[in-house]
């Protein structure tokens, strides 16, 4: 266990992340609408000791009744359509949509239509836009970070 | 070595009454069973097909059904369950004897229709997604439970179904290779090289060496960074933080080294149909072997530790036990069935991949517990990283194909994926596809993931679901 914990130490000082800026935090859910899991390995790389997004106070959490933000991947399936609508109607308002990747932004979609529930920014007001496929988990971070930022600049 | 010989594609016709008996003959014959599927017919009919296997030969049973009826062959071949409950949603086909025909992909249905009645002193059901508490992808999971005990689990799939088969008819067979990438990222190169693979196959082309092994070396970079992704997760099952993040972290390597490579982080748009155009002089090959040795000799460091951890090996033996016996029946394939004691990879069977010397192996013990599925992934990972050694030892060149047996209208690819036997099959029309159907390995493995939870406490099933680690896109489709 203490090799592992010094191995761990090493990455973290070869790595050496930007620290902090803000003092602030915002809690994370997701919800994978018809992705091709793509999104989600790099959306939990992005807590990975390479990117770290809880020490930003960045945290994903279990329930969208404790989440300020709705992270969204994948197609909108019309299967996931209802249970994606449930999770943010949980969530307590002010809150944010967030379409990580492509699918969730429409681009380059593939699939049958009657199968697909139309585009995010079509079922819900979407107020981040994560580009990639799959986002990488640098770019997931820093959009994530960009989000605290403007919020402690007041904006 | 007859197996790694090219293996001719056999197509059976059959009449609807002749189904059963033709189905139950090949697997009597120790044909082993990989897949059954419906495609639409012109007007009326709906077509099926079967697969089957044997160290020689695949076979395809195909049957022109204009009663949209046939006999079942779910209590010879249990392992076809899920095939026929898909075809009977799909194509509205009536196999006769499979009773009581639960839905699968029809979530139209009450709850009483697709689970399965538990009845005693209190029983209850415990109902989990399709929304999960992690990042994990959308499922439905219903336990019927008695105190923590776990009597039985139904799994309700397909919450991400997006119709990719259905989407990529008609298409040309070089396009279509988009859908076969997009059903997973995890499986990416596997499902693309099946789908290549089978349309290799139809179009009678067999792959030079420069695109075997270029082909061998994604897949295995793909087994590669699932792996370790695994054995990361399966820490995390028990809560063991400091081996979820060092099995992260180098996961995390293994993907910056896959965008090296191959310019992407999952491998995509890596394969086309019959060419490679990857190449990787002798400095590129030279550099990626040196990484790759790094990483092995971290993971084999950190997988030590792992040994001594009791916290962590206290929780993993005799849990979520899948018997030999069960994972046989049920068809279970990759690292599971392995575990379990069944001695197959599709990898030594494999003659337009580059594995020269390939032997499956399993678990010492085999118990088909999380523990013997923890350490098969272990000694997978070193079977990858000296295949991976061995292919680096020269300069990558383009690939291309040369012309083999001759055309037909139907091919057949099968590859082994992180997690198990892919196969794909694909109906041409010419250059256009006209259907096309992928059995991944996880959705060959769902059934005994249900199998193997019952019994177990109902806190232990993270831990069981990520032994098996399967994939819901890649069974959604």
């Amino acid at each position: 266990m203490f090799v592992l914990l010094n191995q761990l130490r090493r990455v973290r000082r070869d790595i050496a992340a930007s620290p902090p800026v803000t003092r602030s935090s915002l809690a994370l859910r997701h919800v994978d609408a018809g992705s091709c899991n793509g999104c989600e390995h790099e959306l939990t790389a992005a807590a990975n000791p390479f990117y770290d997004l809880s020490q930003y106070g960045l945290s994903l959490v279990a329930s969208p009744r404790h989440a300020d933000v709705l992270l969204v991947t994948g197609a909108i399936t019309t299967r996931m359509h209802p249970a994606l609508l449930a999770a943010h109607g949980a969530m307590p308002e002010p809150r944010l949509v967030a379409a990580l990747g492509n699918c969730a932004l429409g681009r380059n979609l593939l699939g049958q239509p009657d199968q697909l529930a139309g585009v995010l920014e079509q079922i819900l007001p979407v107020d981040l836009r994560i580009p990639g496929c799959p986002p990488t988990p640098a770019a997931i971070a820093a959009a994530l970070i960009g989000v605290l930022e403007q919020r402690s600049r007041g904006g | 070595m007859s197996a790694r010989r090219a293996r001719p594609l056999i197509v059976t016709p059959v009449a609807a009454t002749s189904w059963r008996t033709a189905c139950v003959a090949a697997r009597g014959n120790g044909e082993r069973f990989e897949g059954l599927f419906a495609t639409a017919g012109d007007a009326e009919t709906v077509e099926l097909r079967a697969l089957f296997s044997s160290p020689a030969e695949t076979r395809l049973i195909v049957c022109e059904d204009r009663d949209r009826s046939v006999e079942t062959l779910v209590d010879a071949i249990p392992a076809a369950a899920w095939d026929e409950r898909e075809a009977h949603d799909l194509h509205g086909v009536r196999f006769v004897g499979h009773e009581p025909m639960r839905p699968l992909l029809d979530h139209n249905t009450p709850l009483a229709a697709w689970t399965v009645p538990t009845v005693g002193h209190d029983t209850h059901e415990v109902a989990v997604g399709p929304v999960h508490a992690g990042v994990i992808e959308s499922g439905h999971f219903r336990f019927h439970v008695v105190g923590e005990r776990v009597l039985h689990l139904d799994v309700r799939l397909f919450y991400k179904r997006r119709g990719l088969e259905a989407a990529a008819a008609g298409h040309p067979l070089e396009t279509s290779v988009a859908y076969a990438q997009r059903s997973c990222a995890a499986c990416a190169v596997t499902n693309s090289v099946a789908y290549a693979q089978a349309c290799e196959q139809a179009l009678g082309l067999a792959p030079d060496r420069e695109l075997s092994r270029s082909r061998t070396l994604l897949l295995e970079l793909e087994r590669v960074y699932n792996h370790l992704h695994d054995i990361s997760a399966i820490c995390a099952g028990v809560g063991f933080a400091a081996g979820t993040m060092a099995y992260a972290t180098m996961k995390e390597r293994a993907q910056r080294l896959n965008e090296r490579v191959a310019g992407h982080r999952f491998l995509f748009h890596t394969v086309r149909v019959a060419a490679s155009d990857q190449t990787l002089d002798a400095e590129a090959v030279a550099r990626a072997r040196g990484e790759l040795r790094e990483l092995r000799a971290e993971h084999a460091r950190a997988w030590r530790q792992l040994q001594f951890t009791a916290s962590l090996q206290a929780r993993l033996d005799g849990v979520g036990i899948l018997t030999r016996d069960d994972a046989s029946r049920l068809g279970a394939v990759g690292p599971v069935a392995r575990a379990a004691g069944i001695l197959r990879d599709l990898r030594s069977e494999s003659p337009h991949l580059w594995y020269p010397l390939f032997e499956p192996v399993t678990a010492p013990g085999a118990a088909g517990d999380v523990a013997s599925r923890t350490v098969q992934r272990a000694l997978e990972l070193d079977q990858s990283f000296m295949v991976l050694d061995q292919l680096l030892a020269a300069p990558l060149a383009p690939g291309r194909t040369q012309a083999t047996f001759g055309e037909a209208e139907f091919g057949v690819g099968r590859v082994e994926s992180p997690r198990g036997a892919t196969v794909c099959v694909i109906e041409r029309n010419g250059s256009r596809l006209r259907a096309m159907h992928l059995r991944t390995g996880s959705y060959a493995n769902w059934p005994a993931l249900a199998h193997a939870t019952a019994g177990n406490l109902l806190p232990e099933f993270p831990l069981i679901n990520k032994s098996f680690e399967l994939c819901y896109a890649c069974a959604d489709r």
